[in-house]
């Protein structure tokens, strides 16, 4: 029952704040949740062992579930911890901490709701909610153009959950045309193993093409980088870094329920989309000016690496996972980064800011950092967890996707080192007095940074048995 | 095809035809309060508390509240958002057409006997995809939340036709409190448009 309270303890605090309380209060109060939720997550992770039900079967704990806790929690964490600092240190952000506050809370409660959730049709209200508290975040100040990025994000989440919610009801009517009893009980459905039919199959592509527009994957990948860029940066990591996992888990529920019911069909779209997405992707990065918009360009690359990976399977389900898991930690820390530097350069224009090292050092060396582990560079778990699935691309004979996928890397390496670098290494164009950056500062994204590099050299056993145990349910070894 | 289908299949078709923002609204309301007649007639005694929440949602929510709040939102506003709505000319029309015939042609593939359920199939396709034909023709905020509307009223009326939707009364309850908020968010981002059109974003003031 103590899980329930990272569900509850966010409520809490969202009627807390609605009802009145705001300014750095706020702020300090979502930390302390953000800390409570946390700290639950990594004592659920370390008490249950084996799946457990309660809820009338609404809430099931299992290893995706557990794995994942563990990591939207923290980085939710270190996001608050970010929102508290630039509120202490900025009076005049002070002002809209209420909204931002309650908001949060909302979307942190129904992410963590989502991912106890054994219920298709559960999951897929608690995403449309996260997508519904993210809306108003995203707006921000109010600018027409930032409503208009909140607009376009909230049609894109209607219209991919639309297609997911009329997906379902294909897939229950194929049930029903099978003759077997229809359930969206995700444990039953891995139990009954679903027919196939023209109803299934039907269902599956809109539930894919649906959850993909959530994912960031083409062909509905266009509000993305409008959503990121005009976001507030620590709503941007929200998106990127919570919500993008908790959108994921439902595809691995999914995929975990009918993989089996048309195994080739997943595949091939899965594969499709993940390769469009890193070819539309790779050309964006090419054409991009805009440092949030990059690293947006970059998370749709990601999504369509984790598809491609999904689609594969077998072995590559551990290196999916590690990618996933590092993916969430490098856009947590850009996107962080990408606030403090617009916080002082007032633009996200590349070719504006430079001598990012001198004038920033804490920044410009995450940023660095962040943009090696974005790259998938050694020692971080995306150099792993990318070296897996292009090994599993090769041991699956899929040697024109191996080639596609290598070549559409190797252009994204060149093109982000040659907007990034220069950035971070180039001389200062002018000089500037600012405020010296403290290490409190930067402690969420240095936290975020071991973690990464943790998944590359070592990963705890408790960790590891996780990841096995969600790589088996995915048809991992 | 019943009366009560081919009406809906009608409003659906209209708005794309005379096309200004007042017959899209109307369309909007028409298409809510027949798929909630369609709900009634599925349980005319009212006996699941089901079907009440089902008429709440197509009858108050998308029947009157949505059209009449956007209608509200746009009396008397900016002109060029009032203009924001679909081409009415030949290729948009049987781009139209094509597409309904095509929805019944998948419904025929996927149900092969005639009948009632066919027909709600492929009206319910239908809906969807003239949704989708408005959501990419528009680039106007307008436009596109019309198109959203239609393709959630396209998706009600898919889910009328399925068996065991709702296990869970409080799934359903869950289900209507979130497209109240869609419609709520909607129209707030969409006023917050139509107010702030003419703003000017500032980088000077410091964001999260």
């Amino acid at each position: 029952m103590t899980i329930l309270a990272l569900v509850v303890a966010p409520s809490i605090l969202a009627v807390l704040v609605a009802l009145g309380i705001s300014g750095r209060k706020a702020a300090l109060l979502l930390l302390g949740c953000a800390l409570l939720t946390a700290g639950l997550s990594v004592a659920a992770v370390a008490r249950v062992t084996a799946p457990a039900f309660t809820f009338e079967n609404l809430v099931r704990v299992d290893a995706t579930t557990r794995l994942f806790l563990v990591v939207v929690n923290p980085i939710f964490l270190g996001i608050s911890s970010y929102v508290w600092y630039r509120v202490h240190t900025t009076p005049a952000l002070r002002g809209g901490m209420r909204r931002f506050v309650a908001w949060a809370a909302v979307f942190l409660a129904s992410t963590n709701a989502l991912l106890l959730a054994n219920h298709l049709l559960a999951l897929w209200m608690l995403l449309e909610l996260t997508a519904l508290a993210a809306t108003p975040l995203v707006v921000g100040h109010g600018h027409v153009e930032s409503r208009g990025a909140a607009l376009r994000y909230l049609l894109f989440s209607t219209v991919g959950l639309g297609l997911v919610a009329l997906g379902f009801g294909c897939l229950s009517r194929g049930m029903v045309a099978s003759g077997q009893s229809s359930t969206f009980f995700v444990d039953r459905l891995i139990e009954l193993r679903p027919t196939a039919n023209a109803w299934s199959r039907l269902g599956l592509c809109l539930v894919l093409l649906g959850l993909g527009t959530k994912l960031g994957l083409a062909p509905m990948y266009s509000w993305l980088p409008e959503t990121y860029d005009q976001a507030p940066p620590a709503v941007a990591a929200m998106l990127g870094a919570v919500q993008f996992n908790a959108a994921l888990v439902v595809l691995f529920r999914v995929v975990q329920a009918y993989r089996a019911t048309s195994p080739a069909l997943v595949a091939s779209q899965l594969l499709a989309m993940g390769l469009v997405s890193m070819l539309v992707s790779t050309v964006s990065i090419i054409a991009t000016r805009n440092i949030k918009r990059l690293i947006a360009y970059a998370a749709i690359n990601h999504a369509g690496v984790i598809a491609i990976g999904l689609a594969v399977g077998g072995s590559a389900t551990y290196g999916l996972l590690l990618y996933v898991l590092s993916n969430a930690f490098i856009k947590a820390i850009l996107f962080l980064t990408t606030g403090k530097i617009f916080a002082h350069y007032k633009t996200n224009d590349t070719r504006v800011i430079s001598g990012l090292i001198h004038d920033l050092p804490y920044s410009g060396v995450f940023l660095m950092v962040g943009t090696i582990a974005l790259l998938g560079f050694p020692p971080f778990g995306s150099f792993l967890g990318e070296l897996l699935i292009l090994s599993a691309l090769v041991g699956s004979g899929r040697m024109l996707t191996f080639a596609a996928f290598c070549t559409l890397i190797t252009m994204t390496f060149v093109a982000t080192g040659r907007t990034v670098f220069p950035m971070i290494w180039g001389l200062s164009k002018e000089r500037h007095e600012w405020p010296r950056q403290t290490l409190l500062a930067g402690l969420p994204k240095l936290t975020f940074l071991l973690a990464l590099v943790g998944l590359g050299i070592y990963i705890p056993p408790s960790v590891n048995t996780l990841l096995q145990a969600v790589a088996r349910s995915l048809g991992g070894p | 095809m019943s009366p009560l289908l081919m009406g809906l299949l009608g409003v659906m078709l209209l708005p794309l035809f005379v096309a200004n923002w007042r017959s899209s609204l109307l369309g909007l309301s028409c298409q809510g309060l027949l798929i909630g007649w369609a709900a009634y007639r599925l349980d005319p005694h009212l006996a699941s508390p089901h079907t009440w929440l089902t008429l709440a949602d197509l009858v108050l929510l998308r029947g009157f509240g949505a059209p009449l709040l956007l209608y509200r939102a746009l009396r008397g506003k900016n002109r060029a958002l009032h203009q924001q709505f679909f081409s009415p000319n030949l290729l948009t029309w049987t781009i139209a057409l094509g597409l309904v015939l095509a929805a019944f042609n998948l419904a025929a593939s996927l149900i092969p006997q005639d009948g009632d359920e066919r027909a709600l199939t492929s009206v319910a396709t239908a809906g969807v995809l003239l949704a989708f034909l408005v959501l990419a023709s528009q680039a106007g905020a307008f436009g596109q939340v019309v198109g959203a509307l239609r393709l959630e009223n396209g998706i009600a009326l898919f889910e009328l036709g399925e068996q065991q939707r709702h296990e869970h009364i409080t799934l359903h309850i869950g289900q209507l409190a979130l497209v109240l908020a869609t419609l709520s968010l909607y129209l707030w981002l969409f006023r917050g448009l139509v107010e702030t059109h003419e703003a000017h974003a500032s980088t000077d003031e410091p964001t999260l």
